[in-house]
């Protein structure tokens, strides 16, 4: 495994990583505002589409490696 | 409340930041390549730049030199990484002036970096910086003189067309060399009309394919793979400020129809969706080709060039614009001069050796010219150090065409260019007809009639 390999994996894991940071943060500050449902549903199925999109990235790394 | 640019390439989070940012209170603006975000912070003044490192079009941080000296002491920047490794080598290159947050971030994260900002230096006690101080940059930057610099009539006709369009809602179309100041116009045009509104820019022929209409007009979630949420196109971005739309003529002809009715209708649905939005913003479309080009081409369709073409504005390239060479070189000289506290100045030799060039890469070439002599000049120094050839390699010009060169000129034939074609590649191949036809990739057959013909012309009378 090389460094650039794992560089690279790191890089593909953090930018869902903050994907799904970012709209846990959103889901929270919705539901203390007391937003739609409609809002927060669409906001916590982006988090749940971008912890699917992490857990391929490290499928596809292992097979790759 | 701060305003804020977020510059990443990744749509969900700019769209999670742009929520997050705006309950906060904060006015958000979003780019998605380094292109587009050169072009806002030129045309708009921000308190906070948060960039991603990474960029389809290059580095974030280059963002950073698209900057003002002003607006460095005005602006505060924080990077957003994915590599904790990044922040010692950025740090050493940048200085501590730029903030750093590691991905994933989180609300407090982002409220310490845009809440703990120090005051703008301009409000410190600062002596040196007076003359500086004394100038808002939101007025510096407002006055049309100071945008668009240079006494020649066209310029002053210029001017006066811009003043004019401004006052208007009309859709604006740029056209002009490369270098000779489309954006600056644009931004100009901005200023003047709609400064408090967001001024967003989007390069027309750095987008592929079908991606086009979501950048323009957005998508909704679900819209087609890879649209995990909606997504505002940049005409809902603009809002009721204006939109720039660089490269138009590179727009594919197809996808020109959607264009079309948005700029008829006023109106636009996201791609996938349903609801129609209606539209307010100015679009100011720019090209470097000519009306006439643009005609030949085929580039542009006839309806969507009227659409926004409403108010053409030509931009004339710098060699037609009398006596502004040595007034935009002392500008350039003189902005330098106080970005770095020098006392330089160009002698009169080199003036009028700058005044006699062609200057094929217009206003930008001349920037880039006196910027790199400055850079080459020991500042001590009373004068800059023009270098004794002017001219880069991509801006071939008659003047310094070597024999054998051909350079394309508006109006040329296509059968001359041809003729140019097939003489420069025989002529490099010494002759050699066979190589030669297979590297214009014509058959030999084709080539020797092409030159069969040529070798008829002079007898032909004129």
């Amino acid at each position: 495994m090389s460094d650039d390999s794992v560089n690279q994996l790191i890089h593909d894991v953090r930018n869902p990583l903050n994907n799904i940071s970012m709209h846990a943060e959103l889901a929270k500050m919705l539901v203390a505002e007391g937003a739609t449902e409609e809002k927060i549903l669409q906001t916590l199925d982006n988090i749940l589409q971008h912890c699917q999109h992490c857990s391929t990235v490290l499928s596809a790394f292992k097979e790759n490696s | 409340m701060a305003r804020v640019l977020v510059l990443d390439d990744d749509q969900d989070f700019l769209q999670a930041a742009t929520d997050l940012l705006g309950a906060l209170g904060h006015e958000v603006n979003t780019a998605n390549s380094l292109g587009a975000g050169e072009l806002m912070v030129k045309a708009n003044r921000f308190d906070h730049l948060l960039i991603d490192l990474m960029l389809p079009d290059g580095s974030g941080l280059q963002l950073l030199d698209a900057l003002s000296e002003r607006q460095r002491e005005n602006t505060k920047v924080t990077v957003i990484t994915g590599h904790p490794s990044i922040k010692q080598s950025v740090k050493s290159l940048y200085g501590p002036g730029v903030n750093y947050l590691i991905k994933p971030l989180t609300l407090d994260a982002l409220k310490d970096a845009l809440t703990g900002e120090a005051q703008p230096i301009a409000d410190t006690p600062e002596t040196t910086s007076s003359t500086k101080k004394s100038v808002r940059p939101s007025q510096a930057a407002s006055s049309i003189e100071e945008l668009l610099v240079g006494e020649s009539s066209q310029m002053q006709h210029l001017r006066a067309t811009v003043k004019r369009v401004a006052a208007t809602d009309a859709n604006v179309m740029l056209m002009g060399e490369s270098g000779a100041g489309k954006e600056v116009v644009a931004q100009a045009i901005h200023q003047l009309s709609r400064a408090q509104q967001p001024f967003i820019a989007t390069n027309c022929g750095a987008m592929h394919g079908e991606l086009i209409n979501s950048e323009l007009f957005g998508h909704e979630k679900g819209a087609f793979t890879g649209a995990l949420a909606r997504k505002p196109g940049v005409f809902e971005q603009a809002g009721e400020g204006t939109l720039f739309l660089d490269e138009i003529t590179e727009m594919p002809l197809e996808l020109q129809t959607t264009l079309l009715r948005v700029l008829e209708t006023r109106t636009l649905v996201r791609v996938g969706g349903q609801e129609s939005i209606a539209t307010a913003c100015r679009v100011i479309s720019a090209t470097n080709r000519s009306e006439a080009a643009i005609a030949r081409d085929k580039c542009l369709r006839e309806d969507v060039y009227f659409r926004l073409a409403v108010f053409p504005i030509h931009i004339p390239p710098l060699r037609d614009r009398d006596g502004d060479i040595p007034i935009l070189a002392n500008h350039f000289v003189a902005q330098l001069n106080q970005e770095h506290d020098t006392h330089m100045a160009i002698d009169s030799a080199d003036m009028k050796r700058l005044e006699a060039y062609s200057w094929p890469g217009n206003v930008r070439e001349l920037r880039h010219c006196i910027h790199r002599a400055f850079i080459m000049t020991d500042p001590q120094s009373r004068h800059i150090e023009i270098p004794e050839r002017l001219g880069s390699p991509f801006a071939q010009t008659s003047e310094t065409q070597e024999p054998g060169d051909f350079a394309l000129k508006p109006g040329q034939s296509i059968e001359q260019m041809e003729k140019a074609l097939i003489e420069m590649t025989l002529d490099k191949l010494g002759g050699d007809k066979t190589r030669a036809a297979k590297m214009l990739g014509v058959s030999t057959k084709t080539l020797y009639n092409r030159l069969k013909a040529y070798e008829n012309e002079p007898q032909e009378p004129e």
